[in-house]
């Protein structure tokens, strides 16, 4: 039983870790288009804002297992297989990067409009005030959003059974649930509780010592 | 003072954005200048400053800083010029998350690679504005008045030569501001900077400015040197915002009861300021015998424009019209300027007598 545990552990930690990876890089992009191109950002387009707005609110209100099952064909093209834990961690890291790009485009939008004055009259470019000075002054706030996100990832990576990825939240379902282990099902509880509880602590610190 | 080179000259400045801002702005300020635009909010003075710094452009006009043009060019050659312009903007607006010294390097940093000379300078400047061994620390563990220096400190990197200041002691309480411009004035006379700063405030444009410009709606009113606005302001805003300067003096109950127009038997209060010639003559002692009125002293204080001291009297006349119209042109003669803040009614007015 010690194995089955570990190996879901692996499994469920490979399955956070790579779709929050490929999730945050996708959601800074994403998040720096939405502040670029807001009707008062630096590179106003409404359009791009708006269209990419309506993009990330369709998806994110299309519930997760739904979502794992209408992404089949996309993923069976990426991955070559629409079953196991890769297949699985496509759809996490999708809806890692839309939750990711709305918390980051938040953190973005907090910086005073004061600051970003001072760079334009610094005669900073674009770029470079998003990146030294909005950047830079969100970090916290990014990390503490990036925190909340892995916690629900790791909750999303529950419903990773449906494809076969296996997980920790898959082996309470099919032995803790569906066999009657109970002894098993606290177990994993627990055991996600401690993960999640160590997400949150490791945020915290990485804040507490970003913000000055 | 060297002022034969113009580091400043705005010609025809309009702005609009749906209505006009600013209309037919023309100024020129010499290098090493500190002048004041004074206004009431609304009157344009901000945006006059933001086509100065480069984050408006102009509807109409042209300035030219440095002799190099500033409107109408290309965003390259825009962004050459303004790294020649600092400024302090209303709120600090630091990074937060960067030391004093990280923030004055900044400007630099995000331009140039040499960090060594970067951070020299950088210290230099924090010391100038008298931040030693703050260098380290971050903007939360400042005060307002130190994490102003450093802001003014940054806007002072590289070779900057005009400095331009928004309002930027109104977030400071009186004595914090008195210190900063005081530093201001010290680094005009050590560097040489050119530096422009709006204000609403008349006290803030006596204790520092060379000249003195007055905006309302959008239209240079008024512009002279800072004595000559004081002692005879022209325009009526001008004399306005003078007239809220002196009365600020006042103890509180007397400004409650100040009148702005004369009522049937109420006593004028007349503001003196004589320069220190005039003040040598019984003033006075001769219209109280001349004119024989009761002259009540309520105020005096010894004032000053810059570095130079002026007497300042606030005294309280019955009110003759025809006296009073004498008194003021026998005043004028003597070279000491007069000026009427207000009217007391009789009884009530008369409790600051016994």
């Amino acid at each position: 039983m010690e194995q089955l545990v570990l190996h879901s552990f692996l499994e469920t930690l490979f399955m956070v870790t790579a779709s929050m990876f490929f999730g945050t890089a996708i959601g800074i992009f994403l998040a720096f288009l939405l502040v670029l191109t807001k009707p008062s950002g630096l590179w106003p387009k409404p359009w791009i804002s708006q269209s990419l707005g309506v993009f990330l609110n369709a998806f994110r209100s299309i519930p997760f297992i739904i979502l794992i099952i209408l992404m089949i064909p996309f993923t069976r093209f990426w991955v070559a297989t629409s079953i196991g834990t890769a297949a699985a961690t496509l759809p996490l890291t999708f809806a890692a990067s839309f939750l990711i790009a709305r918390i980051i485009e938040d953190a973005l939008n907090t910086t005073p409009k004061g600051l970003i004055e001072v760079g334009k009259a610094l005669g900073a470019s674009n770029l470079q005030i998003i990146f030294k000075i909005q950047l830079r002054e969100a970090l916290p706030l990014i990390v503490s959003g990036l925190t909340t996100v892995s916690i629900n990832i790791i909750g999303f990576s529950a419903m990773a059974g449906t494809v076969g990825g296996g997980g920790l939240g898959d082996l309470a379902i099919r032995y803790g649930y569906q066999r009657y282990d109970f002894t098993l099902l606290v177990l994993i509880v627990i055991i996600l509780i401690v993960i999640v509880q160590c997400v949150q602590m490791t945020g915290d610190f990485l804040e507490a010592k970003l913000k000055k | 003072m060297e002022t034969h080179f113009l580091s400043i000259i705005i010609k025809n400045l309009g702005k609009s954005y749906n209505v006009a801002i600013l209309k037919d702005i023309n100024l020129e300020v010499p290098q090493n200048q500190i002048l004041g635009i004074i206004g009431k909010s609304g009157a344009g003075k901000s945006t006059l400053l933001r086509c100065l710094n480069g984050l408006e452009q102009p509807t109409t006009g042209t300035i030219t800083i440095d002799n190099q043009l500033f409107t109408g060019v290309s965003d390259k050659e825009r962004r050459r010029i303004q790294h020649k312009i600092g400024n302090v903007f209303q709120s600090v607006n630091l990074l937060s998350r960067l030391t004093a010294l990280e923030n004055v390097m900044f400007p630099l940093k995000l331009f140039k690679g040499n960090s060594k000379d970067i951070r020299s300078q950088a210290l230099k400047l924090l010391h100038l504005v008298g931040l030693n061994g703050k260098e380290n620390a971050y903007p939360s563990q400042l005060s307002g008045g130190q994490a102003q220096r450093v802001a003014i400190a940054r806007a002072l990197m590289g070779d900057v030569s005009l400095l331009l200041c928004d309002e930027f002691t109104s977030a400071l309480d009186s004595e914090t501001s008195l210190e900063i411009l005081e530093l201001l004035r010290d680094l005009n006379k050590r560097l040489g900077v050119t530096i422009i700063l709006i204000t609403h405030d008349m006290a803030i444009v006596r204790e520092i400015c060379d000249e003195v410009c007055v905006l309302e709606a959008g239209q240079i009113v008024e512009k002279n040197d800072i004595t000559s606005i004081l002692l005879h302001p022209q325009h009526a805003v001008t004399k306005s915002l003078i007239r809220h300067l002196m009365t600020k003096d006042l103890p509180h109950h007397l400004q409650e009861k100040l009148n702005k127009t004369p009522t049937d038997k109420c006593f004028a209060l007349l503001r003196l300021f004589f320069s220190s010639e005039a003040a040598g003559d019984p003033i006075i002692a001769s219209i109280v015998k001349t004119y024989d009125v009761p002259i009540n002293i309520l105020l005096g204080s010894l004032d000053h424009i810059r570095e130079t001291a002026f007497g300042s009297l606030i005294v309280s006349i019955p009110f003759e019209l025809e006296k009073i119209t004498n008194i003021m042109k026998d005043l004028d003669q003597r070279s000491v300027s007069a000026e009427i803040l207000g009217y007391f009614p009789q009884n009530g007015g008369h409790s600051w007598n016994s």
